[in-house]
């Protein structure tokens, strides 16, 4: 039943999907002294920005708004720990810790992404 | 629309698809990885693409997602359903209506899957003002293969099937 188109749309995809792995792990790797920040918004406003590099002991932030939404902060990672709206794709995707990462809550348009450190050149040396 | 029969069909099918949604949302399967669906009502889509064509495929969609939004939704989940579905439909209109020796309907499922969660995340992105939202996209393109199989393999039996009956009268186009 499977013709050639199929085989070479199903290479295609998955060999993306390795290129694009490949480069997330090359930004997540580059420059390891860069700090790491993790950027909290909600509804297109920045309302926090955490350097997970100097996180002591772990604490919660709370979300609220039209759901809410428990953030936990360790050092060097940030999940979404516990949220009340429909679907829980944040909590699903769990810990982010490289640069790169994203945990997105659509319903309460309220996002987490870890950037590199602001202010610093972003080049990348191979 | 030309006339009643054909009308019936196509309501019919979209009630289908709309009882395959819910009966998915039953099955735990997929629940691990965030965000992903199994696409059953896809199957519905393929088959009246390949019975009645492009633009009932298209109504199709938009009737079962506008419905779905009315039940279930909300505004921004018909945003959602309706980016993916719309950018789904076209994509497996061109392969099916185009490159029809070279791809099978697993293909084309796989192709429309993908294209569906590329639609989602397009939305999303714009929704969140956001680029880092297609961080998701590596993970949801693997299981748009997946359960673009699934969904590829159902929809081949279904039509081989109906084309047994002669309820759906295939020459009225390719």
């Amino acid at each position: 039943m499977l013709k050639k188109g199929d085989l070479f749309l199903i290479a295609a995809i998955v060999g993306i999907v390795a290129l694009s792995y490949v480069g997330m792990q090359l930004v997540g790797l580059a420059k390891g002294d860069v700090h790491r920040i993790a950027v909290i918004k909600k509804e297109d406003k920045e309302i926090k920005r955490i350097d997970l590099d100097t996180v002591e002991a772990p604490y919660k932030i709370t979300l609220s708004g039209a759901y809410n939404e428990v953030i936990l902060v360790e050092k060097g990672r940030i999940r979404f720990d516990e949220a009340d709206c429909p679907d829980k794709v944040c909590v699903k995707t769990g810990w982010l810790s490289k640069r790169g990462d994203a945990a997105v809550c659509i319903p309460d348009r309220t996002m987490i992404k870890i950037e590199g450190n602001s202010g610093e050149v972003d080049s990348v040396t191979f | 629309m030309k006339n009643v029969k054909h009308l019936v069909f196509l309501a019919v099918l979209v009630a289908q698809a709309m009882v395959l949604s819910v009966i998915e949302s039953w099955l735990p399967v997929p629940q691990v990885i965030p965000g992903v669906k199994l696409g059953l009502a896809n199957i519905i889509t393929l088959v009246v693409l390949v019975f009645f064509g492009f633009r009932d495929a298209l109504i199709v969609v938009f009737v079962r997602c506008f419905l779905a939004s009315v039940f279930s939704g909300g505004i921004l989940g018909f945003a959602f359903s309706i980016s993916g579905g719309i950018l789904s439909t076209i994509v497996m209109a061109l392969i099916y209506l185009r490159f029809k020796k070279s791809f099978s309907l697993l293909g084309i499922s796989i192709a429309g899957a993908v294209a569906h969660n590329i639609g989602q995340l397009g939305a999303a992105s714009f929704v969140m003002k956001e680029l880092a939202v297609m961080s998701y996209l590596p993970i949801l393109l693997i299981s748009g293969i997946i359960m673009g199989c699934f969904v590829g393999l159902c929809s081949g039996l279904l039509v081989q099937s109906l084309k047994k009956t002669n309820y759906f009268k295939l020459e009225n186009r390719g």
